[in-house]
């Protein structure tokens, strides 16, 4: 396998952009129509991912070695979409006349060999890890919502409870799909720590236009089925340092921390833990309750809730991160982050100003898992 | 008779068919030699001309011959070679078609709920500033005696009214001032937290940080009743 020669007919060949993949994906429900419905209706995203993927995936040719973590993980992905082992000689099928199209006459017999042996080698490391995730697992948990609790015009707190035992640490997240909008998977965190019933919590927030957030806080009810994903993530405790906890959580961010401070009320020994939970309005704060009555509970847990967009509140007025940082010092903390993005990027920069080492800062990364 | 040669200079069929000759001169025979020699050279010209044409027209069918059958040029990529390529093409746009669909539709629902949170907000906002003001008037019409919320009476004639009037008054710039003194207070401790932001953005460079912080709304002037 010539690995340069194939770099450079897939960087000619995708200098053609968006094209490249409907083809590939026109090309594919064509010559199997059955295909179809394993993907969603709207299929841009999907798009923009297959060519990302491919394009990780040619960029590590070289060295597949390197490359074999991130196609476990895909190939055991792919599993709750329903992959099968017979699926990778129709996509053979597809890639190769893509391609073929949009290389033209520079399309050589040679070429077509190194396409060949390198989506060989990849679909059967993918299809080795999805078998051998078989063995321990099903290809996606079924469940069903045992209670729906809208908290706040736009967020609600769903109790599913599945037929398999999932198992999972605290902080981690599962992809859901839900039967009112199928083929559409996305991220939640568990907001419990593992129950004997093997029922989960998830806090979910409707955001604007959002295809499978709005149904989750808006179209399902107690009794509607859901599909979830193993449970993936990083943002786990670590129970070996013996330094305090900081938990920081804007708006739904709170479900992971939350299980972490779950998680640290097992512990023989739990250590001091301070939790930030913020929003816009007092409204926002829809677990504070459950929160409370935690802390009542708990010697070691302090709770600080705080708003940012309403000069009336009487309690911590402001963002997240201003707020943390004029509340203590927090060097000697293991922190642990979770919310929307601008505000996980600064806090963490906050923190880091503070001298909190990188290592003790804690934040969600999916790793190579796409929903 | 036609007009010769046409409007374009062109010599058309229908310009030979219904050419009129004029005749000769008086005295002589036949048509005019003159009109004859020069419509015969239009007409040479114009085959000429189509010969022309149609050399160029071949050269050009076989270049396009010659493309087809060797592939895409280089650079243009897609070859239209057979009905499946055809059948992808049709496929490819009708996806798009429902992508777009798709996307107007979440874009439209994003739009509908980010107008539904302002509204809701500016509602919120408005009950609030509102309620302050019927406070102050709630408050100041039991000290005036004239019943929560009531102002004083209008003309002022009678002594007693003129107190009440001034009592009532009196009380509601008292809650009044009290609510405007927490406000620039929130507004102080505002521009405090800014100051206080700003500094700490001028060590630690990150852009998410220096957007000051929301300042209240001011409740809206009250109504003094005269």
């Amino acid at each position: 396998m010539d690995t340069a020669r194939l770099k450079e007919n897939f960087a000619q060949v995708f200098m053609h952009g968006d094209e490249v993949a409907l083809f590939f994906y026109s090309d594919l429900f064509l010559r199997h129509p059955e295909l179809r419905e394993m993907f969603p209706v709207a299929m841009s995203a999907q798009r923009d991912r297959l060519v990302r993927a491919i394009g990780k995936i040619v960029s590590g040719v070289g060295d597949l070695d390197q490359l074999t973590p991130y196609l476990r993980e895909l190939g055991r992905d792919h599993r709750k979409f329903g992959t099968l082992p017979a699926h990778y000689q129709p996509l053979r099928a597809s890639l190769l006349a893509t391609l073929a199209y949009f290389s033209g006459q520079g399309w050589t017999p040679e070429l077509a060999a190194d396409w060949e042996e390198a989506y060989g080698r990849v679909s059967q490391i993918m299809i080795e890890s999805a078998a051998a995730d078989e063995k321990v697992n099903p290809a996606f948990w079924d469940a069903t919502i045992i209670s729906h609790e809208l908290r706040a015009l736009d967020t609600a707190v769903i109790r599913a409870v599945t037929l398999d035992r999932l198992n999972f640490l605290p902080g981690q997240s599962v992809a859901i799909e839900s039967q009112l909008r199928p083929r559409i998977w996305r991220f939640y965190s568990i907001a419990n720590a593992p129950r004997e019933d093997a029922t989960l919590d998830f806090h979910v927030r409707m955001i604007d236009g959002g295809a499978l957030s709005m149904a989750l806080t808006r179209g399902v009810t107690a009794g509607s089925r859901l599909r979830l994903g193993p449970a993936v993530g990083t943002l786990t405790l670590d129970t070996t340092s013996g330094r305090d906890v900081l938990l920081v959580a804007g708006s739904t961010g709170l479900a992971p921390v939350k299980t972490i401070a779950l998680q640290i009320a097992g512990l023989a020994d739990p250590p001091g833990v301070h939790l930030f939970v913020g929003a816009r309005r007092a409204e926002g704060l829809y677990d504070l309750p459950d929160l409370e009555k935690l802390s009542a509970l708990a010697p070691w847990l302090t709770v600080t809730p705080c708003v940012s967009d309403d000069p009336d509140y009487p309690g911590e007025r402001g963002l997240l991160p201003d707020v943390v940082a004029r509340s203590g010092s927090w060097a000697g903390h293991d922190a642990y982050l979770a919310g929307p993005t601008p505000m996980v990027e600064g806090m963490a920069a906050q923190l880091a100003a503070q001298g909190v080492p990188p290592q003790q800062i804690h934040v969600e990364d999916f790793g190579w898992s796409e929903p | 008779m036609t007009a010769f040669p046409a409007a374009d200079g062109r010599l058309t069929p229908d310009a030979i068919r219904s050419y009129a000759f004029p005749s000769a001169r008086f005295g002589r025979r036949g048509l005019d030699e003159g009109h004859v020699w020069e419509f015969c050279r239009l007409a040479e010209r114009e085959v000429v001309r189509l010969l022309n044409e149609r050399t160029s027209l071949a050269d050009e069918v076989q270049r396009l011959r010659r493309r087809v059958l060797a592939g895409p040029a280089a650079g243009s990529g897609v070859r239209p070679d057979d009905g499946h390529a055809e059948a992808v093409a049709i496929l490819s746009r009708a996806q798009q078609a429902a992508d777009r669909y798709v996307a107007d539709a979440q874009e439209y629902c994003r739009q509908l709920s980010d107008d539904a949170r302002r509204l809701g907000d500016e509602i919120l906002a408005e009950a609030r500033s509102r309620a302050v003001l019927d406070e102050a008037h709630a408050e100041a019409g039991l000290a005036a005696g004239t019943g929560p919320g009531t102002p004083a009476a209008q003309d002022g004639s009678e002594p007693g009214e003129l107190e009440a009037q001034l009592a009532y008054l009196r009380t509601f710039s008292d809650v009044y001032r009290t609510h405007l003194h927490a406000y620039l207070d929130r507004l102080l401790r505002n521009v405090e937290e800014w100051d206080r932001a700003e500094k700490e953005t001028l060590t630690v460079v990150h852009a998410d940080m220096s957007a000051p912080p929301d300042v209240p709304p001011l409740p809206p002037l009250p109504r003094i009743p005269q």
